[in-house]
């Protein structure tokens, strides 16, 4: 490939733009808040502190990232579970209950989950749900679904039939087929299923607004906003939260990018 | 011999989804047509809602509030988006490096960057004010005209990444052979571009314009943190905001119910009118992309 | 084989919902048995004051930052996960709760506990007191909206703070001109705005426009005082009087109380919290007297009386009827509320409790010159209008704020705002 001066140009102004403000947030956060509100925030801090840091992890954050850690957890848990024997019937089941199953999760891909919020509301608080954590990996799990089935099922119809059958002729079961035939072969896309679902639940902010309220199950998301109000102008102490909500997922960019950016893009690409 | 998964395999799923998605979607409608101050039980009410709406000029404006969102941000991002993913695509060190700091805010929730971007655009402390000049007297979150673009680009700068990574997946895959036979007939580089990458990359163009006009259709977190719910006044309340604000600040939940099936019914058309007239049926969901 | 094809996914589902009721049971939220859940508004100074005297009585406190506040509140109690006590601004909000049966009468507990009922205030325990019960005690202070004011710049542009409306009308060119904000605004809340609106329809009108619109419904607005109030806040708008950028300066973010005490603008419009607030966040400001404050500006030829004042009576604690804790909760409240530690850790942090007798104890506390004068504006005052955000129906206030703020941003008339408004 060769040199292609526009797309290198923007490609220099989009850095400065995306450096810019990731530069702000972190300097910010190691300034005091007086030092903040008295200079300007754009040069690099004279006076570093760590004190911004101690105060959001004395404020609650620590609860917050434990209530998010279990949230994702649960909601990929639930997904794979489900999805992945899902999508094996779909691709090998002769029963047309499958397939129309199969439909109606597909319509699921074009509903947008904010236009749902209030009977989702009305069904938790009915199932006596409200302000529990299992208030938001339910409907999180339940609308990450569609596109995890359908990720899985398009890496299972890769799978040349005549493997399927040769398992059969062995007189494998179903079970057994899933377990020694699907499983190995649909690891990339149950790993891309994993992170997708993982961000969603991760990043999820309308169903913890709507369906927790205690600081007891709070979520990251919602402890960040939170902290807005807490804070007041002390916005050093907010970007050092906000650095610190970044750091998990900064971590995991760093082992797998590969895996997480397959995750992001999970059903787009290729 | 009946050694195929029977339908017990996907029943679990299916059954979760109808509960929690599919149920939710058939109430929706229901609500519709109910009066619920969210203390009490719905009681119906007939179509009085839906004539409420045919009539509700806030509605309307927030609907074209959000028609706006989508047009600027699938024409600001596309772009933006087409031709860094097609440079990221070359296997040079140099991209390969500034690609991985591209990618950076899609390491950042929604909240966090739309608080970040409120930080930096406050208008007495922010960076605004620091950098001086022209660019202080602008006041981007405080400006009713202004506001709904401050907001696009927001969301431009969250989502940019997400569509840069779709074009240079896509972009690695244009077979080369293609560029060296142009190449061999003289053509330049501006005529490659168009002629060989924007007619391969036509399918992912599609994908991300779906993902684009569902996300725009459904922001809600960058602007209630943003812009303090739609602010200001009602200069970037969008159709999505509008709706909680109905339901969840005002407690008309059977009114707010009827404008969730209007966005339901409007973002399944415009997604089916896309996917028909691609002859897509895969590639759409409501969770990525803006 | 084929039977077990079919059970394995089903124990597999079966395990599932297990894991996620038993996450479920695990959350904290369950209730009976543990403590009682307070929710109360978020606030720096007086939270850690809330939280000592609600822990002592086996409670736990939650709070919230005000918008979100009064969205989850409702959500919480039309829910079975209803806090136990919450605070609550008294007067229609309430009432809404009580008329939907969610609230328990406190009647009987004020009855039967002997001195409960003469140890507040009466006019402030009348702000909970709905078609004859008492459905909430108050939690804290008096807060009447006052005017705030840097006294630095008043004295470096050589000027008085403003008896007449007409006096602001001068502050604010005089203050234009050195290039200096008149009056900090956080425009991004729309209840920062509506302490205009509410003192100027008072001193327009009289108190009896606003109560006729709260008890016979939106046609109320159509009062020609009404017309005349949103004018006066265009008017004041046009002038300059809140600068350039008030639309998103935000309270909760402490946008407005900073620019006060930095000498960025000359007055703010605020709840006497304003003073705990700056006391917490810019506290050499107030130590060092420069902090003012004096009452709103009377308007020549206005039907209204001078001395009303609007804001908020006090705030309350209420029972929901569906508590687990009914028993502990009651007596929480009938005891916490009045216990001399508590009132007095109050005063200390700045706040005017709504006891009888506390005139002596203010006089005695730090902060003394302002308590005092909080106190006697509400006791001379004739009448104390409840913000009518908390004073209207959850449907209608949310429309009049959206209004309110298309008004003080100029995309409305001040008649398309009456009209609007008039319609319900």
């Amino acid at each position: 490939m060769k040199r292609n001066v526009p797309a290198g140009v923007s490609a220099l102004v989009w850095l400065v733009l995306v450096a810019g403000p990731l530069y702000f947030m972190v300097a910010v956060s190691l300034r005091g808040r007086a030092d903040y509100l008295t200079n300007n925030p754009l040069k690099p801090p004279t006076d570093p502190t760590l004190d911004n840091y101690r105060t959001v992890l004395t404020g609650g954050f620590g609860g917050y990232l434990f209530n998010n850690v279990v949230v994702t957890f649960a909601t990929v848990a639930i997904v794979v579970l489900l999805g992945v024997p899902a999508a094996y019937a779909i691709v090998r089941s002769t029963s047309k209950l499958v397939q129309r199953g199969f439909t109606l999760l597909l319509a699921g891909l074009a509903i947008p989950a904010q236009a749902t919020i209030i009977p989702v509301y009305l069904l938790i608080t009915r199932l006596n749900l409200y302000d529990s954590l299992t208030a938001i990996i339910l409907p999180t799990a339940a609308f990450a679904l569609p596109v995890a089935t359908l990720v899985l099922t398009n890496s299972l119809r890769d799978v040349p039939k005549e493997l399927y059958e040769a398992q059969t002729i062995d007189g494998a079961s179903a079970f057994g087929v899933l377990r020694h035939l699907v499983l190995p072969l649909a690891k990339p896309a149950i790993v891309t299923v994993v992170v997708y679902t993982a961000l969603n639940a991760w990043n999820g902010f309308l169903f913890p607004l709507v369906l927790t309220q205690s600081e007891s199950t709070r979520v990251l998301t919602l402890g960040l906003w939170n902290f807005q109000g807490q804070f007041g102008t002390n916005v050093p102490a907010l970007l050092a939260a906000v650095t610190l909500s970044v750091l998990p997922i900064f971590v995991v960019y760093l082992i797998g990018r590969r895996y997480l950016l397959s995750g992001l893009t999970a059903g787009f690409g290729k | 011999m009946r050694q195929r998964p029977s339908f017990w395999y996907a029943a679990p799923a299916f059954a979760f989804f109808a509960l929690f998605a599919a149920l939710p979607m058939v109430l929706v409608v229901f609500l519709s047509f109910t009066s619920w101050d969210g203390l009490g039980t719905p009681q119906p009410n007939g179509v009085d809602n839906w004539a409420r709406l045919a009539d509700d000029g806030q509605a309307y404006d927030a609907v074209g509030r959000t028609a706006i969102l989508m047009v600027v941000s699938w024409l600001v991002q596309t772009p933006i988006a087409l031709l860094i993913g097609v440079w990221a695509a070359g296997r040079q060190r140099s991209r390969a490096v500034l690609s991985s700091i591209f990618f950076l805010p899609l390491l950042l929730s929604t909240a966090a960057i739309a608080l970040l971007w409120k930080v930096m655009l406050d208008p007495n402390f922010g960076v605004t004010q620091a950098l001086g000049g022209p660019l202080g007297d602008i006041q981007f979150l405080g400006d009713p005209s202004i506001a709904l673009y401050t907001v696009a680009f927001v969301i431009t700068w969250q989502y940019v990444p997400f569509h840069t990574l779709l074009y240079q997946g896509a972009a690695r895959a244009i077979p080369r052979n293609l560029y060296e036979a142009a190449t061999i007939d003289g053509a330049g580089r501006v005529r490659q571009f168009v002629h060989i990458t924007l007619p391969q990359l036509r399918y992912t163009i599609i994908t991300s314009s779906i993902l684009m006009i569902v996300g725009s259709l459904t922001t809600f977190d960058t602007v209630l943190i943003l812009t303090d719910g739609g602010g200001p006044g009602t200069a970037s309340r969008i159709a999505p905001l509008h709706m909680y604000i109905t339901g969840f600040s005002g407690f008309e939940m059977g009114y707010a119910s009827t404008m969730a099936v209007l966005l339901v019914v409007v973002g399944t058309g415009l997604s089916l009118l896309v996917m028909r007239v691609t002859g897509y049926r895969s590639m759409n969901s409501q969770q990525e992309g803006a | 084989m084929f039977r077990r094809s079919r059970t394995r996914p089903l124990i597999a589902l079966v395990a599932m919902v297990a894991a996620v009721a038993a996450c479920g049971t695990s959350g904290p939220s369950s209730g009976g048995g543990g403590p009682f859940k307070v929710w109360a508004l978020q606030d720096p100074v007086l939270n850690p004051i809330e939280k000592t005297s609600i822990e002592g009585a086996g409670g736990a406190l939650e709070t919230f930052g005000n918008d979100p506040y009064k969205q989850k509140v409702r959500v919480a109690i039309g829910s079975p996960n209803a806090p136990d006590v919450f605070f609550n601004w008294g007067g229609g909000n309430l009432k809404e709760y009580v008329d939907a049966g969610k609230i328990e009468d406190l009647t009987p507990v004020l009855d039967s506990t002997s001195g409960l009922k003469d140890a507040f205030l009466p006019s402030v325990l009348n702000g909970a007191k709905i078609d004859g019960k008492y459905y909430g005690l108050p939690m804290r202070g008096m807060q009447p909206v006052v005017l705030f004011y840097n006294k630095d710049l008043f004295t470096s542009a050589g000027v008085q703070p403003p008896k007449t409306w007409d006096d602001l009308l001068k502050l604010v060119d005089a203050f234009k001109g050195k290039n200096i904000q008149p009056i900090a605004l956080a425009g991004s809340q729309a209840w920062t705005e509506l302490m205009w609106i509410e003192y100027l329809l008072d001193r327009v009108g009289g108190s009896e426009v606003f109560q006729n619109i709260r008890d016979k419904g939106p046609a109320g607005w159509k009062d020609p005082a009404v017309l005349e109030a949103a004018t006066k806040v265009k008017e004041l708008v046009d002038r300059g009087g809140f600068g350039t950028n008030y639309a998103s300066v935000g309270y909760d973010v402490g946008g407005a109380s900073t620019i006060l005490a930095q000498g960025k603008a000359a007055m703010h419009l605020m709840g006497s919290w304003e003073y705990v607030n700056q006391l917490g966040q810019s506290p050499d400001f107030v130590k060092n007297d420069k902090l003012g404050w004096v009452t709103f500006p009377s308007l020549a030829g206005g039907k209204g009386k001078p001395d009303t004042v609007v804001g908020n009576a006090s705030n309350y604690y209420s029972i929901t009827k569906s508590s687990k804790s009914l028993d502990a909760a009651k007596k929480f409240v009938s005891t916490a509320l009045n216990d001399e530690k508590y009132v007095q850790s109050l005063i200390d942090a700045g706040d005017v409790p709504a006891v009888t007798g506390v005139k002596e104890k203010l006089a005695k506390a730090a902060n003394s010159q302002y308590t005092t004068w909080i106190y006697e504006q509400v006791e001379k005052a004739s009448t104390f209008q409840l913000s009518w955000d908390q004073d209207l129906p959850a449907d209608q206030a949310t429309k009049m704020l959206t209004q309110l703020q298309e008004l003080f941003l100029g995309k409305i008339t001040p008649q398309a705002f009456v009209d609007a408004l008039a319609q319900g």
